[in-house]
């Protein structure tokens, strides 16, 4: 308990004196995690939309695969990825191992899925009568795929916030693919890996605060969001 | 004609919802699409709202065939706005609800607020353009969703079951509003109900659905029973007490209607029914211009229509016990 204590105490003190190497960190986290979140969302909206509304053979299957997809653990996505990046893969020439793209691609691809299945609930979800509504008002295919976003927006935005905090508190991926450089690619979670391991609990208890507020904060503007648009 | 409708199907999960052989709709009239629920009512709206492609047949529009396949659709339901049973309004302000027409038809956007504001104006939402539409009461989402069709200024507008789900009060204006923009703008008015008297007082010409199909009768004198033959005369047996006397080659389970303009009414009196006929109690009286419609309790509610100038030579009052005559070609196998 006392540990604890302390620690939060000195966690206190390191965020109020604007500890450089702290907030660098969490700098290179938040630069990181928001790039993934905005490609898994380019990518994941529009594919979880078309999946949604359209009707194929195998969609039933297809949504059960995007499913399975969300068990899949952060290090198997990192070895994948480090299979395609590492010298000897079939990027290996690009260099991309151990920089912040790589964390970004392996955070992609742990998220997509995430993005894609959550959209397919959204939109599934929504009152059918939109669509027909909006078709029937003289509207085209993209227009009435508009409104349908339109309607949906608000679990499409929680979608895409889930997302967000999937991979600001993932550790697998950052710490494979990233490699916690020091002043590079080390991120808020593998920083407070490595300090936890060197029983250094100030820095990994300050970054533990950090992470929770980032998290809390997100939350508050989207219900807030919310709220002001419902009212 | 405005639409023409040959061999028209539509099937869910293996149930036929649609089946129609024949029908033709002009232009410039309020119609009113008569029958109980699950008749395929709003299939039939939703398919003349080009929002659904019927399975089989054809469907003409002003005698062009439509083509559910092409991309033609768009075009043509620019033409003809559907306002749904329960309507959804778009999550935004009703101004934007109304405009939404406008902005997909790429009207000007400076000529979009007057056009909103007379579209408001018609249903007496005046000044609600800046309301939040998830806050509107059932009735004046009605209204609304009446506006933001109207804006579209279609050819056309399909209104399913309008007044379903508003009060008595919100009833009232909105037919009133069906007979204005029917008067005012011209347009060919279509709409669902499962009121008849609704239909009677705002229809022009009445389509009768049942099970799917249009039905030459009424849809309300609707009875199971089984038909026999007595010494070589079919009738149906209803309930296992009433003999309706009819036209059958076979006996069986059959659905049969009763058509209520065949049905002779007389005032009992004080004497016995003949044995021919039915005996009941009138139940309820209803005044609509050329007819006047007579619920008639004889065990099984049956309804049935007389002519004004009929029924003003022999009036019937509530209560009153009236012999009801049916002829065998009054009964009529569905």
């Amino acid at each position: 308990m006392t540990l604890l204590l302390d620690g939060l105490f000195s966690a206190l003190l390191l965020i109020k004196s604007w500890d450089p190497e702290l907030w660098f960190i969490v700098w290179v986290s938040l630069k990181v995690s928001l790039a993934s979140t905005v490609l898994a969302g380019l990518l994941g909206v529009p594919a979880g939309f078309l999946i949604a509304l359209s009707e194929f053979p195998g969609k039933r299957m297809t949504v059960t695969v995007f499913n399975t997809l969300l068990a899949v653990p952060t290090v198997v996505i990192g070895l994948l990825v480090y299979t395609f990046i590492s010298r000897r893969g079939l990027f290996g020439p690009w260099d991309l191992l151990y920089t912040q793209k790589a964390i970004v691609i392996g955070q992609v691809l742990l998220i997509l899925p995430l993005v894609i299945t959550l959209t397919i609930a959204a939109i599934g979800r929504l009152d059918h009568r939109y669509r027909q509504t909006a078709l029937t008002l003289g509207a085209s295919a993209l227009q009435t795929s508009w409104v349908i976003l339109r309607e949906g927006r608000f679990a499409v935005g929680a979608a895409v916030i889930a997302a967000f905090g999937r991979v600001i508190a993932e550790v697998g991926v950052s710490m494979m693919l990233g490699g916690n450089i020091k002043g590079f690619t080390r991120t808020m979670t593998t920083a407070m890996a490595l300090e936890y391991d060197k029983g250094e609990f100030v820095l990994a208890v300050a970054l533990g605060l950090i992470l929770l507020t980032i998290s809390f904060t997100m939350n508050v503007f989207f219900n807030l969001f919310q709220g002001r648009i419902r009212t | 004609m405005l639409f023409e409708l040959k061999n028209l199907s539509k099937t869910y999960q293996g149930r036929a919802v649609l089946d129609v052989e024949q029908l033709s709709l002009e232009p410039g009239k309020i119609y009113g699409l008569v029958g109980p629920n699950g008749a395929g009512k709003t299939t039939l709206l939703e398919i003349l709202g080009f929002l659904r492609p019927p399975d089989s047949g054809r469907i003409f529009y002003r005698d062009r065939p439509v083509d559910f396949s092409g991309r033609s659709l768009r075009r043509l339901r620019q033409e003809i706005v559907l306002v749904q049973q329960s309507p959804v309004l778009f999550t935004t302000t009703v101004y934007k609800n109304v405009e939404f027409g406008l902005k997909v038809r790429r009207v000007p956007k400076k000529s979009r607020p007057r056009i909103v504001e007379e579209m408001l104006d018609l249903v007496g939402l005046r000044g609600w353009a800046s309301a939040a539409a998830h806050h509107l009461s059932g009735g004046e989402t009605q209204r609304v969703a009446m506006a933001r069709a109207l804006a579209c200024t279609p050819q056309v507008i399909l209104l399913d079951e309008p007044t379903a789900n508003v009060d008595a009060e919100h009833q009232a204006v909105v037919e009133d509003i069906i007979r204005e923009i029917k008067s005012s703008k011209g347009l060919s008015i279509i709409f669902t109900t499962h009121n008849m008297v609704q239909a009677a007082r705002l229809a022009e010409e009445m389509v009768f659905l049942y099970d799917g199909r249009p039905t030459a009768g009424l849809y309300e004198n609707v009875f199971s029973g089984v038909i026999g033959f007595d010494d070589g005369k079919a009738h149906c047996l209803i309930q296992g007490r009433f003999k309706l006397p009819l036209v059958a080659a076979k006996t069986g389970p059959a659905k049969v209607l009763v058509n209520p303009r065949l049905i002779k009414i007389r005032p009992q009196g004080s004497g016995e029914a003949a044995a021919s006929e039915l005996a009941g109690l009138v139940r309820q009286l209803t005044w609509e211009g050329a007819q006047v419609r007579v619920l008639v309790d004889v065990g099984l509610p049956l309804t049935v229509l007389i002519g004004f100038e009929e029924y003003q030579s022999r009036p019937l009052s509530v209560g009153q016990k009236a012999a009801l005559d049916i002829p065998a070609e009054a009964v009529e196998i569905i």
